[in-house]
């Protein structure tokens, strides 16, 4: 018997496939990624667009499974330009970062958050918002950093600085390139307590060495192309 | 022999094995000299058929038709993702200019960039041409929004009017029947009534 499943969606990549198919990738907040064939969607005069919440069923056994339905469960937001090339990022970093079936219903919400807020602020406020995105889906994905508690053990003081050590956490140093409040805002995750330019390129790049561990040599390919910082 | 020629059909859009089957039967039984005239044109034009110099899209001489037309206005470059949309668009017979062929959209995570679109190509055209206004003519969906934001940025640099195909309520469509994605960006888009 073949399964039908319901789910809770994001489209984050589509491709064409065959005659009038898609190849569709979805994050689903029950199933995390899910890679569904849209068969004779192509032909439809609505299509199925990203960065809008979906519902969407789906059914079959194995690699490549079938969309049977779908519907828009959200209302329409105007997403362009540099804008739009955030979400592009960050559906990438879905993309290449989470697994087939590997559900974190909290990420998808975050997901959800990010897509709402965007398009509204200005630009460092876009790209604060992204570096919480970033921090926010290490921690969910497991490989969170303890914000609050240098490698001393000892509470982190929004008036001192600190060094990242690989895989560890932060380090105390009178030198150190990441400030203690820069911690503390990534502790809050919060959209207002917005750092200087400064400190969002040291959080840019103390996020960017995270990813790229964990990314290994595998390639976030938007990067390069939009220079997104 | 005969699976191989079905296998071949197979290549083709919308064309399964039952349908293949069918054409190889219609050929070797009914139609032997269409078959060599089908063969014939399919060597021809395989070894023939290259891409135009100028736009990209299919042409059998250096330069298509369209960019060797004196007639058509150079100062305008229509762009759009594939030789069919160019095809529809003459069809409207609304354009006069002149068109550049993607054959594409960007999509970072199927590793299609500037060079697999020719945007290389399409930079240097904009530096040294006639060229006045650009028409972004990509789809409506998220990659053709990506790729005109991209093409947008690197024209910015030249004194170049920039335009997008206006996107919205179909003409003769009822706007009960439209979605809401439609029925946003054409809220928003709108323009004033004179
Ligand atoms: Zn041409």
């Amino acid at each position: 018997m073949r399964k039908i499943e319901t789910a809770s969606a994001v489209l984050i990549h589509r491709r064409a496939y065959r005659d009038s198919s898609l190849l569709l990738d979805f994050y689903t907040k029950e199933h995390g990624r899910v890679r569904l064939v849209g068969r004779g969607i192509r032909k439809s005069k609505t299509s199925i667009q990203m960065f809008q919440r979906l519902n969407i069923s789906f059914s079959g056994k194995g690699e490549l499974k079938t969309l049977t339905q779908w519907e828009i469960d959200d209302s329409p937001r105007e997403i362009k330009g540099g804008t739009l090339i955030l979400c592009i990022y960050i559906n990438e970093l879905i993309s290449v970062l989470v697994h087939d079936n590997d559900p974190h219903p909290e990420l998808f919400d975050i997901y959800i958050d990010f897509i709402n807020v965007i398009a509204s602020l200005n630009n460092n406020q876009q790209l604060w918002l992204l570096r919480l995105f970033e921090s926010n889906m290490l921690s969910e994905l497991g490989y969170g950093l303890d914000y609050r508690i240098d490698l001393n053990g000892n509470e982190i003081d929004e008036n001192k600085n600190y060094e990242y050590r690989q895989h560890l956490g932060f380090d105390e140093k009178v030198d150190g390139k990441i400030s203690g409040k820069l911690l503390g805002s990534l502790v809050s995750s919060d959209l207002e307590s917005l750092p200087d330019e400064g400190m969002l390129k040291v959080c840019r790049n103390l996020n960017r060495e995270r990813l790229n561990l964990l990314l290994g040599n595998k390639k976030i390919r938007s990067r390069e192309l939009f220079f997104v910082s | 022999m005969i699976e191989s020629l079905n296998k071949a059909f197979c290549i083709l859009p919308g064309v399964g094995s039952k349908t293949a089957n069918r054409f190889v039967y219609h050929l070797l039984e009914r139609d032997r000299d269409g078959g060599m005239k089908l063969a014939k044109a399919l060597i021809d034009a395989m070894e023939n058929v290259k891409h135009c110099q100028s736009c990209r899209a299919l042409s059998e001489k250096e330069l298509c038709n369209i960019c060797s037309n004196t007639v058509r206005d150079s100062s305008q470059l229509c762009i759009v993702e594939t030789p069919t949309d160019i095809h529809a668009i003459e069809q409207s017979g609304a354009y006069k200019g002149k068109y550049f062929v993607l054959s594409g959209y960007l999509s970072p995570i199927d590793g299609i960039g500037a060079s697999e679109l020719g945007l290389n190509e399409l930079e240097e055209k904009l530096k040294d041409s006639t060229i006045n206004e650009i028409i972004l003519a990509t789809n409506a969906t998220v990659e053709g929004e990506v790729t005109a934001h991209y093409i947008s940025n690197m024209a910015r640099q030249f004194n170049i009017q920039i335009t997008r195909i206006a996107h919205g309520i179909p003409i003769g469509g009822e706007l009960e029947y439209a979605d809401i994605n439609t029925i946003a960006h054409a809220l928003s888009g709108r323009k004033k009534y004179d």
